[in-house]
């Protein structure tokens, strides 16, 4: 890596080592201070551009950031992400823009809503979104035949395995929809957003791997560290040769499919082995290790299906194939 | 064997399904709160007969099927009560039919801080003084730690060259003095099981807390382990069925039939059956009084790792609209590769009993 982005990495690490605690962060949200910390860091506004208050980087240093800071918080690199991945791409351009000012600064609080689409129609949207991950949101984008943006709402909260820093629920809202005048659909931002999430499955990786292989050398069984146990030492050291390839697919930005397609193919194995390594104290919440489990399978499930399937089979076979 | 006890299962299907609503188990789950009420009730009724070995391990099954924190707890009762019935005296099994109504609430304690995969190289020492035993040390995870009238606890008695030969069983009165338990909270899953960090101070114990003999006791914890694995297998296989249960509903109700997804539905409906027969196979050995280890240890091992498998797959195919009740499925099922043994330590003992002899 050069110099800078290395600079960006340890920077950015240090920061997350002394300000973000994810069993506080999940247990008490995303506090005020933490998004007035994240903000004047410049990192909540990575990628969006300096005439609205963010920091204009490059997509490297952005998927460094949502990297480092997700080996300690994921839900603050999820709200990052939901930010500079999924709404600004949408508003880019067109008359709503200028929200983003108030959203890298954190004074407002933005969400991207993909499952309530078949609700949305009209000029009003006056009814219940269901599942929105940073519920408490100011600012909504809900999709009907396209784009717009709906006023927040009364959350009902929900419990969600996944990101607890952030809030989770339906949203009961009544409010005018405003049309977004954008060519930008869910779609595109997904797929552009495939090295984004790869390196928050990279940050959970290493995470949770740190955690591993640490204790692995610390705690004994039979008299010996873990690590001296073959099944111990051959699937971590397995385990930390795929996030270095990983990570090399990411940093050199060799292919985006790629990177997503095998990130999520290890995030899950990886997250649950390293508490597995941790036997019983995994189980709990103290360790801060099964908390990578979670966020990996929620990353997993929501991020990853069919659809990305037959992407990377396009890009793979140069046409359309596996459509029967 | 299972087969002639269709009706019984049935019965006991229907009591989960009624008793276990999703709004119970969201609540205890949320609130790691211990289901008094439903683990008295399951027991008082008779619905979940301890009698019966057979019936028990369709009753675990059946219930965590439905919700494996609130099926665990209602069957976790009994836990450590084989080691009365098999090595306890007379007194100490007269507990027992108490703990059969759910008057009474049993648990056991072998993990110890330090380790729980290497049983024989537990520290907490019953020291004996006189006709009296003084018990010094701790335990970790102890399931009902907090909340059981007694606990079996294996402690060392002697140092033995051989460190297995220096262990002993002890019925705990956790009333007694010098009895402490913490509860232990934030767990991932199944949560509405108690789990508790124990320390004993200078817990005196009289020669009839003693089970069985002395320096025999990890001889009978791994006699236990036969049949405990058993029925941890038993809840790892419900649930697995509890998992495919949502693939199936939510596959039918969205009219999904990608040719992807169809053989994921195989697969994972393959595993579970392979889990089943396993399962079954084991136990069909120890109830009739000739357990397998290695038979026990695959079924315990391989179902553990078929919840898992099973309930990720669930989170995967049901994903981007997520249910609380499959991630509660999803948090719970890791638990079957870690307790009653690790898979680890079931790879041991599979290895170790198929290469002995000829
Ligand atoms: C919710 C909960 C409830 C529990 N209830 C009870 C209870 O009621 N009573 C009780 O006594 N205990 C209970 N336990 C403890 C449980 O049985 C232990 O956690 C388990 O046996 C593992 O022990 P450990 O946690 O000390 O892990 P360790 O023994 O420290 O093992 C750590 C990791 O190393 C692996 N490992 C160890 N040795 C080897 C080896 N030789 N080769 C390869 N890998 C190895 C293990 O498989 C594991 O992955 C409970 C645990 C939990 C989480």
């Amino acid at each position: 890596m050069e110099d800078e982005y290395e600079l960006l990495r340890d920077t950015v690490k240090e920061f997350s080592e002394k300000n973000l605690d994810e069993k506080r962060i999940e247990t008490g949200g995303i506090v005020e201070n933490i998004i007035q910390n994240i903000a004047s860091q410049g990192f909540l506004g990575a990628k969006i551009p300096s005439k609205f208050g963010g920091s204009e980087l490059d997509e490297k240093s952005y998927n460094i950031i949502l990297r480092e800071i997700s080996k300690y918080s994921p839900s603050v690199a999820m709200k990052i992400f939901i930010l500079n991945s999924l709404y600004y791409p949408l508003v880019k351009n067109t008359e709503m823009e200028s929200t983003l000012s108030d959203a890298s600064s954190g004074k407002m609080n933005v969400s991207v809503d993909f499952l309530n689409k078949n609700k949305i129609e009209g000029e009003k949207f006056n009814g219940t979104l269901n599942d929105i991950l940073n519920a408490d949101s100011n600012n909504i984008i809900v999709f009907g035949k396209g784009p717009s943006l709906v006023n927040g709402g009364t959350v009902m909260e929900k419990d969600f395995m996944g990101f607890r820093g952030l809030k989770f629920g339906d949203i009961k809202i009544e409010s005018e929809l405003q049309h977004i005048n954008t060519k930008v659909t869910l779609n595109d931002i997904l797929e552009d957003s495939y090295n984004a999430i790869s390196s928050i499955n990279l940050g959970l990786i290493s995470g949770a791997l740190d955690k591993a292989m640490e204790y692995s050398t610390i705690r004994k069984a039979f008299d010996s560290p873990l690590s001296s146990y073959e099944p111990v030492a051959f699937n971590l050291s397995r385990m930390v040769s795929q996030k270095n390839i990983l990570e090399t697919i990411l940093n050199n930005n060799i292919d985006s499919y790629y990177a997503l397609n095998f990130s999520m193919n290890i995030l899950v194995e990886t997250t649950r082995y390293a508490l597995n390594v941790h036997g019983g104290y995994g189980y709990f919440g103290d360790f801060g290790v099964e908390k990578f489990y979670r966020d990996a399978m929620v990353m997993r499930s929501i991020f990853y299906g069919n659809s990305d399937l037959k992407k990377l089979s396009g890009h793979v076979y140069g046409n359309k194939v596996g459509f029967i | 064997m299972f087969d002639e006890l269709s009706d019984y299962r049935k019965k006991i299907r229907e009591f989960a399904l009624r008793e276990f609503t999703e709004e119970t188990s969201e609540r205890y789950d949320r609130n790691e709160e211990f289901p008094f009420e439903i683990a008295k009730k399951s027991l008082s009724l008779g619905m979940v007969d301890m009698e019966n070995p057979a019936k028990i391990l369709i009753a675990i099954e059946e219930m965590c099927r439905v919700d494996a924190g609130l099926g665990i707890s209602a069957t976790l009762p009994y836990f450590g009560g084989e080691v009365l019935f098999l090595f306890g005296n007379d007194k100490q099994k007269k507990i027992l039919n108490d703990v059969y109504h759910g008057k009474v609430m049993l648990s056991l304690g072998i993990t110890e801080p330090s380790g729980g995969s290497d049983v024989a190289g537990l520290k907490t020492f019953a020291k004996k003084s006189g006709n009296k035993y003084i018990l010094n040390g701790s335990k970790m995870f102890i399931s009902n730690g907090a909340i059981a009238d007694y606990m079996v606890v294996l402690a060392r008695t002697s140092e033995e060259e051989k460190r297995h030969h220096g262990l002993s069983t002890f019925l705990v009165n956790t009333k007694s003095r010098g009895f402490k338990a913490t509860k232990l909270e934030n767990k991932l899953g199944v949560r509405a099981t108690n789990t508790a960090e124990i320390e004993f101070n200078d817990v005196e114990l009289s020669e009839d807390d003693l089970i069985g003999e002395e320096g025999k006791g990890f001889y009978y914890i791994m006699t236990f382990f036969n049949i405990s694995r058993i029925y941890v297998a038993g809840q790892a296989l419900g649930i697995s069925e509890g998992a495919f249960d949502k693939i199936k509903g939510y596959v039918k109700t969205n009219n999904i039939t990608d040719e992807a997804t169809m053989f994921e539905v195989a697969d994972v409906s393959t595993r579970i059956e392979a889990a089943r027969q396993l399962t079954y196979n084991a136990a069909s050995y120890l109830f009739k009084y000739d357990p397998k280890p290695e038979l026990t240890s695959m079924a315990k091992a391989y179902a553990g790792e078929t919840a898992v498998y099973s309930s990720e797959k669930a989170m995967e195919i049901t994903g981007k609209s997520p249910d609380e009740s499959i991630q509660r499925i999803f948090r719970n099922a890791k638990i079957m590769e870690i307790w009653e043994g690790t898979s680890e330590v079931e790879k041991l003992v599979i290895s170790r009993q198929i290469l002995k002899g000829d």
